[in-house]
């Protein structure tokens, strides 16, 4: 089974995805439906150590979906995912989610401070209280995104760009070995945007694996690798080779597929 | 000094002594006193979840719901003990109630889960249902036996007896122990459940930790305050605490303290006014509300409308500032307002001139007014801000007439001007080609006032 999935795998990628390491993330039949409507069909993926991929697609294209299946936030439908070779239960510590800032709670009485102490809990377990040794890292992650001085500010008094680092920082405090990204530059100035694409090199260039929802496809070119998705893989591998017109077009471009059309059909079931 | 006292008011103060001497020390009522400040505080406590997880709802539902675990506990005990005080009568109760809770909230998970029926839906439809079939089975209860259900809904504080002081020394101090145990898997849970879930916080163990504190903590409230207005105390203390601080800890305190300050003021006023102690309580926090929705230091009305005013003040004075640059030295009020807009009334431009007279931007003569040098080199800045964003709007194609409007606006942020200016690359003119100040010289600037 393990052997004709590896063979089959079409889209691997990244610098020697070989026998020898298994891959950060391999991702193999994942379908995943709201409401019997499928939103992510038959992912088949797997993603090298030490890659930055970029996630793109169009709205409804299943990029959040995706990061969140991942985790197994969401039912799956079938397909399953491994960490480093593991199943998920068993890597929970090794995965770093930024979600999406919208869906963040900023009225919630917290300081920024705390949040990135947060990317600890996990580690702590149930009962554990934060050592000396976990506010030394928060104070390290804080300082990595430069938000060192507005530590003790509440969330709602931070600017965009600065919620968003705060966020990352948690997340490097989690000191995961992947981090998954959901569209960390919405709402970030351009300033902001350099220090997280300089912050992202710099964990990469340290052996970290990360999977960065993007929109803007001019940033494509601070990225390794692509996964072009549309509700199905349209495409993935090096930036380079795998981003043209084609599979733009075939991302992006136009109405559903037949073979979607198809799908919706069946799951409507017989027409009355 | 005594002496100089109206004898009225003497005569009330013994009275208030008398009575609080009674409320105290008297048996009778210094048992309702302590219990019902103790599961004040606690319900303050776990309200605080409740309020940061949008549960409110839920808080309802799972105390009407219990009712069905009470009266089949009541039945239970009623037929094999006879009596309902004693250890076994309370504890008997409580564990019905507790497990009733806990069936509900189980219940509402597998609607919300298994229908269309969003969350909240899932609530009306199963806590009804679970409330339905307690007032049921009151009906169907033998003969002989007695279950008062407005004692179940309103309390019954007056009977507050030594086994009601017993569970609630018992439950309290657990609850509020969980709390701090649990606390920051509870704070990670209402604040980012994603996160937890993925990064493998028992999410389904700390969740129906939480409904079990809270039905724990409702059933320990029923004789007090009763089913009703135990919600209002489970909410009410966290939005007032909610209202006054940015910090979960602190929230938690201020929560557990307005809960025991409303139900021992709320119980004290009961006695002395006759009326019932359950609605007492919920007024008083109503009205401890009232206060912190006016009065919060932040988030208050009070301080909104003084923000608010602050500001408007601040963009006038700027806007008078500006309008001086435009004007020959020694302008008069019309031609002041003719430039500031007609909507700013002459008192307001003079009161806003005194202002700045006062802070020595401006110098006024016989109701003339000219810029002094602080005065010219601050509408500089203005300008300088004003024009920045302009460019800066521009190179993000807003249109162009609508750029000094945008402008007119943006320019009362000039402290982010320096900023501005290094992210556009130092730019020398505006779009409409008019100069931009150079900024202050580092050193030579003025605090702000």
């Amino acid at each position: 089974m393990s052997d004709s999935a590896a063979t089959t795998v079409p889209t691997g990628f990244g610098p020697d995805a070989s026998e020898a390491q298994p891959p950060a993330l391999a991702i193999a039949g994942l379908t995943v439906s709201y409401h019997d409507q499928p939103v992510l069909r038959d992912i088949t993926l797997n993603i090298a150590p030490r890659q930055l991929v970029a996630v793109i697609g169009p709205n409804g294209a299943g990029k959040s979906t995706l990061l969140k299946a991942v985790l197994k936030l969401i039912p799956v439908d079938s397909g399953h995912v491994l960490i480093f070779g593991r199943p998920i239960n068993e890597a929970r510590l090794k995965v770093a989610y930024v979600p999406q800032t919208e869906t963040v709670d900023w009225d919630f009485p917290i300081t920024a401070g705390e949040v990135v102490m947060m990317g600890r809990f996990p580690r702590l377990g149930l009962l554990r209280r934060p050592s000396r040794e976990d506010r030394r890292i928060v104070a390290e992650c804080l300082e990595m995104v430069s938000m060192t001085p507005f530590a003790k500010r509440h969330i709602r008094q931070l600017s965009g760009g600065q919620q968003q680092r705060i966020f990352i920082a948690r997340a490097l405090a989690q000191q995961a070995e992947i981090l998954l990204l959901d569209e960390p530059f919405v709402g970030v100035d351009a300033r902001t945007e350099e220090a997280i694409f300089k912050l992202m090199d710099d964990l990469s260039a340290r052996g970290k694996t990360l999977v960065v929802v993007i929109h803007d496809l001019s940033q494509l070119k601070r990225f390794d690798s692509v996964v072009m998705l549309n509700r199905h893989l349209v495409a993935a591998g090096p930036v380079s080779s795998t981003v043209d017109d084609e599979n733009l077009r075939r991302t992006y471009g136009g109405r559903l597929t037949l073979l979607e059309r198809a799908e919706q059909e069946i799951s409507r079931g017989p027409h009355t | 000094m005594i002496d100089s006292l109206p004898i009225a008011a003497i005569e009330r103060a013994e009275d208030i002594v008398t009575w609080m001497d009674r409320l105290l020390w008297i048996g009778d009522h210094r048992l309702p006193l302590v219990v019902s400040t103790l599961i004040g505080a606690t319900l303050g406590l776990v309200g605080c979840f409740v309020v940061l997880r949008r549960m409110a709802l839920l808080g309802d539902a799972l105390s009407h719901a219990v009712l069905p675990g009470v009266v089949i506990a009541f039945l239970i005990i009623n037929s094999a003990v006879g009596t309902l005080s004693g250890g076994a009568g309370v504890w008997g109760l409580f564990g019905g109630a507790l497990l009733a809770g806990l069936i509900t909230s189980l219940g509402i998970n597998l609607v919300a889960r298994h229908s269309r029926a969003k969350e909240d839906a899932a609530i009306g439809i199963v806590f009804t249902a679970m409330f339905g079939l307690g007032v049921i089975l009151i009906g169907r209860l033998p003969k002989g036996t007695h279950f008062d259900l407005a004692c179940f809904l309103f309390g019954e504080p007056l009977a507050i007896g030594r086994d009601d002081l017993i569970t609630a020394c018992i439950i309290s101090p657990l609850v509020i122990g969980a709390i701090v145990l649990f606390y920051r898997p509870l704070k990670l849970l209402s604040f980012d459940p994603q996160m937890a879930a993925a990064s493998g916080v028992p999410v389904l163990f700390v969740h129906y930790l939480l409904m079990g504190l809270l039905a724990a903590t409702v059933v320990a409230a029923l004789r007090s305050v009763g089913v009703i207005m135990s919600v209002a105390m489970l909410i009410t203390p966290a939005a007032i605490a909610y209202q006054l601080t940015n910090r979960l800890v602190i929230m938690l305190v201020i929560s557990a303290a307005a809960g025991a300050v409303s139900a021992a003021v709320g119980m004290v006023l009961a006695f002395l006014f006759n009326v019932p102690p359950g609605p007492a309580m919920v007024l008083v926090a109503t009205g401890l509300f009232a206060m912190s929705m006016v009065l919060a230091p932040e988030y208050g009305l009070l301080a909104k409308a003084l923000r608010r005013r602050r500001i408007r003040r601040h963009i006038l004075e700027e806007d008078v500032l500006k309008s001086l640059t435009h004007l020959p030295p020694g302008a008069d009020l019309p031609a002041i307002q003719g430039l500031v807009g007609r909507h700013v009334g002459h008192e307001q431009i003079n009161a806003t001139l005194a202002g700045l007279a006062a802070d020595g931007l401006v110098l006024r003569e016989a109701g003339r007014s000219t810029l002094s040098e602080a005065g010219r080199k601050r509408a500089e800045q203005l300008v300088r801000a004003h024009r920045l964003w302009e460019t800066y709007l521009a190179e993000h194609n807003v249109p162009e007439d609508m750029l000094h409007e945008v402008a007119e606006r943006l320019e009362h942020a000039h402290d982010l001007s320096e900023e501005l200016a290094d992210e556009l690359g130092h730019p020398e003119v505006d779009p409409h080609g008019e100069p931009i100040p150079a900024p202050v010289a580092p050193g030579s600037q003025q605090s702000e006032s």
